[in-house]
C-alpha cells in the first residue's frame, strides 16, 4: 500500500511536468493555431540555466528560478519578435512559422551543446534531497514541490483566462482572430505575451524536472512529445485539460512500468501509442473548448 | 526519346563517377545518393501533395530492417525478399495513412512523429529479430546470378535506385495525380469540389512515397552492411525536411539542391566548427523560412528571370 501511494506521488510529480510542458504549448496553439515544438527546448535552457546560477554559482534557489524564468520570458519574447511576427505579417502560410520554429529547435538545442558540452549537468533540487511523509502519503521534497508549483501555475493560468479581460482577449482571439481584431484586441499583444508566458512556464518545467534527468541538451525533444501528447489527451481547448492529459499520461506510463508484464523499453511506446490511440479516436481531446457566449 | 536518352548520359556519368573514387569517397558519394533519392521523394510528399509527416526516414528504416530480416532470418530468396520487403512497408503505410488523413494539418505530422519513436523502440526491444539496441551487423549482399556485386558496381546499382526513383517521380508529378496532389495542397475543398478524391489522393501520395523510401532503405542496408536504431532517429526525419525546405519545396532540383548542399556541409564545416554544424543548418532552415520561402530554388529562379529580361 505504502509503495502504491509513493508510486502516485511520482507519478502525479510527472503528470505535474507534462502538465506544464502541455500548458506551454496551449499558451501559444490557442490563440495562434502555432504548435510550437521549441518549447521543449526552452526547458532544457532554463535547466541549463538552473545548473549555472544553482550549481555553479550556488545562488539562493528563489533567487536563481526568478532569473531563470524572466530570462526565458525573454527568449519566448525575442523569438516571436523575430521568427514569427515576421512570418505572420508577411502573410505567410500557416505552416512557415511551425518550420521556422523547428529550425529553432535546433538552433537552442545546438547552443546548449555548444555553450555547455554534450555530458549530462547536475541541478539542485530546491529542498534538497530528503522524504518528505505526510501520514501514509510519502514521496522526496522535490515531488511536493513539483506538486505545488505546477498547483500554483495552473490556478493562477486558470484565473487569468476565467477571470481576468486580458484573460478573456486570449479567448476571444482563440475563437475567432479577425473578429477580435476588429473589437479592437491587440493581436500582436496578445501573441507576444503567449510566446513569453509559454517560454516561463516551459522554464519552470524544466528547472522541475532537472534534477531527476540532469540539464543535457537531448533532454528538450522527449519532453516535447510528451508535453504533448499530454495536450492532445487532456485537449487543446481548456487549461484544466493540459493538467489531466499530463496526469492521465503519467499514470499510464509508470503503472506500466510498475505492474504491466512488459520490458521497462516496451513501457517507452505506452505515450506514443496513447498519442496515436487519441489523434485517431478522440482528436479533440477529453475537455472539449468552451463554446462561444452568444 | 529526347528524356531517355537524358536519362541516359546521366546515368552513365553518375556511374563513371563511382569507379573513380578511393573507398572513403565513395562511402560519402553513395550516401550523397541515397540521401538525394530520399530527398526527392520526401519532396513529392511534403512538397507536392503538402504532407507534413516526420514518417519518411521510418520507411527506409523499415526496408533496411526488413529486407535482412526476410533475407537472413525468414530464408527467402533476393527477389522475394524484395518484394515481400515492398508489400510490408505499403501495408504499413495503408496503416499509417489510412486513419492518418482524417487528421487536419499538423495533426498528421504529431501521429507519424509518434510513429516514428514507435519504430525506435520496437527496434530496440526486438529482441534477436532486429539484434536490440546493437542493430543488424555480419551480413552481406547475396549473389545475384552467381554474380557478387560489391564496390563501384553496387554504387551503380544506388545510381539506377536514384534515377529510376527521379523518373517516376517526374512521371507522376506530369500526371492527373501530380496534378491532383497540388490541387490537394494547396485548397482540398476546391478539389474535391472538382471532383478530386482527396482522401484516396492522400494516401496514394502517402503510401507511394513511403514504399519508395522503404525501397532506398533495402538498398541502404548493403552499403554500411550494418543497421542499428540510432541511424533511423528523429534527426534524420527534420535533416530529410530542412533539405526539401532549403532547397525547395515542391521542385525535384530544389530537393536535389538541398540534399547535396545540407549531407555535404558538415564535410565542409567540421575543420570550422568542428561537431556544430547542426547549428549551421537550424540557422539556415530559419533564414531559409524567413527571407527565401521558395528555397535556394527561387533564388536562382530569380536570378534565370532577371538575366531574361535584361537584353
Amino acid at each position: 500500500m505504502n509503495d502504491f501511494l509513493e508510486l502516485v506521488v511520482g507519478a502525479t510529480a510527472t503528470g505535474c511536468i507534462y502538465g506544464l510542458v502541455a500548458l506551454s504549448y496551449l499558451l501559444i496553439t490557442r490563440p495562434t493555431g502555432v504548435i510550437n515544438f521549441a518549447v521543449g527546448e526552452w526547458s532544457t535552457l532554463a535547466a541549463f540555466g538552473g545548473f549555472l546560477l544553482l550549481s555553479r554559482l550556488e545562488w539562493p534557489y528563489p533567487l536563481g528560478m526568478l532569473l531563470v524564468v524572466t530570462m526565458l520570458l525573454l527568449i519566448g519574447w525575442l523569438t516571436e519578435r523575430f521568427t514569427v511576427r515576421p512570418l505572420v505579417e508577411r502573410g505567410a502560410p500557416p505552416l512557415a512559422p511551425i518550420l521556422a520554429l523547428l529550425g529553432m529547435l535546433v538552433v537552442f538545442r545546438e547552443f546548449a551543446s555548444l555553450v555547455f558540452g554534450a555530458d549530462p549537468q547536475p541541478v539542485p533540487p530546491a529542498f534538497g534531497f530528503g522524504r518528505l511523509e505526510l501520514g501514509p502519503v510519502a514521496g522526496s521534497y522535490q515531488s511536493f514541490f513539483i506538486i505545488a508549483v505546477a498547483a500554483a501555475v495552473f490556478a493562477a493560468a486558470w484565473m487569468f483566462f476565467e477571470r481576468t479581460l486580458a484573460g478573456k482577449s486570449f479567448e476571444a482571439v482563440a475563437i475567432d482572430r479577425r473578429a477580435a481584431a476588429l473589437m479592437g484586441i491587440n493581436l500582436r499583444r496578445v501573441t507576444s505575451l503567449a510566446f513569453a508566458a509559454s517560454a516561463g512556464v516551459a522554464a519552470l518545467a524544466g528547472l522541475l524536472v532537472a534534477p531527476n534527468v540532469s540539464a543535457h541538451y537531448l533532454m528538450g525533444l522527449p519532453l516535447a512529445i510528451q508535453g504533448f501528447t499530454a495536450l492532445v489527451i487532456g485537449g487543446v481547448g481548456r487549461v484544466e485539460g493540459a493538467l489531466l492529459g499530463g496526469l492521465i499520461l503519467a499514470f499510464a506510463e509508470q503503472f506500466t512500468v510498475r505492474y504491466a508484464p512488459v520490458p521497462p523499453g516496451l513501457a517507452m511506446g505506452v505515450p506514443l501509442v496513447l498519442l496515436i490511440v487519441f489523434l485517431l479516436v478522440r482528436p479533440t481531446g477529453l475537455l472539449l473548448p468552451r463554446e462561444a457566449r452568444t | 526519346m529526347k528524356s531517355l536518352l537524358g536519362m541516359t548520359a546521366v546515368a552513365v556519368v553518375l556511374s563513371a563517377v563511382a569507379f573513380m573514387l578511393g573507398s572513403y569517397q565513395t562511402d560519402i558519394y553513395r550516401k550523397l545518393l541515397l540521401w538525394t533519392t530520399l530527398a526527392l521523394s520526401y519532396n513529392f510528399l511534403f512538397g507536392i501533395a503538402g504532407q507534413v509527416a516526420f514518417s519518411h526516414f521510418t520507411f527506409y528504416g523499415i526496408g533496411a530492417y526488413a529486407i535482412l530480416i526476410l533475407l537472413f532470418q525468414v530464408g527467402l530468396p533476393l527477389p522475394l525478399a524484395i518484394l515481400a520487403g515492398i508489400a510490408l512497408c505499403v501495408v504499413l503505410a495503408l496503416v499509417v495513412a489510412i486513419p492518418a488523413t482524417r487528421l487536419e494539418g499538423f495533426y498528421l505530422a504529431l501521429a507519424t512523429l509518434a510513429f516514428a519513436q514507435l519504430f525506435i523502440v520496437v527496434l530496440n526491444e526486438g529482441g534477436t529479430v532486429t539484434g536490440a539496441g546493437g542493430g543488424l551487423a555480419n551480413y552481406r549482399l547475396p549473389d545475384v546470378f552467381g554474380v557478387r556485386v560489391t564496390g563501384p558496381w553496387y554504387t551503380v546499382v544506388i545510381v539506377v535506385l536514384l534515377l529510376s526513383t527521379f523518373a517516376t517521380l517526374w512521371r507522376l508529378d506530369r500526371s492527373w495525380f501530380g496534378r491532383a496532389c497540388r490541387a490537394v495542397r494547396d485548397n482540398p475543398e476546391a478539389a474535391q469540389a472538382m471532383g478530386v478524391n482527396v482522401a484516396r489522393t492522400k494516401i496514394i501520395a502517402y503510401t507511394i512515397t513511403s514504399a519508395m523510401a522503404g525501397v532506398a532503405g533495402m538498398v541502404y542496408a548493403f552499403v554500411d552492411n550494418t543497421v542499428n536504431p540510432p541511424i533511423f532517429g528523429l534527426q534524420n526525419s527534420f535533416l530529410l525536411l530542412f533539405m526539401v525546405i532549403v532547397g525547395g519545396s515542391g521542385r525535384h532540383a530544389g530537393a536535389i539542391i538541398g540534399a547535396a548542399l545540407l549531407y555535404l556541409m558538415p564535410f565542409l564545416l567540421s575543420p570550422l566548427i568542428g561537431h556544430h554544424h547542426a547549428l549551421v543548418f537550424g540557422v539556415v532552415m530559419v533564414a531559409v523560412v524567413l527571407f527565401q520561402p521558395k528555397g535556394l530554388i527561387g533564388v536562382w529562379d530569380a536570378l534565370v528571370a532577371r538575366r531574361k529580361l535584361v537584353p
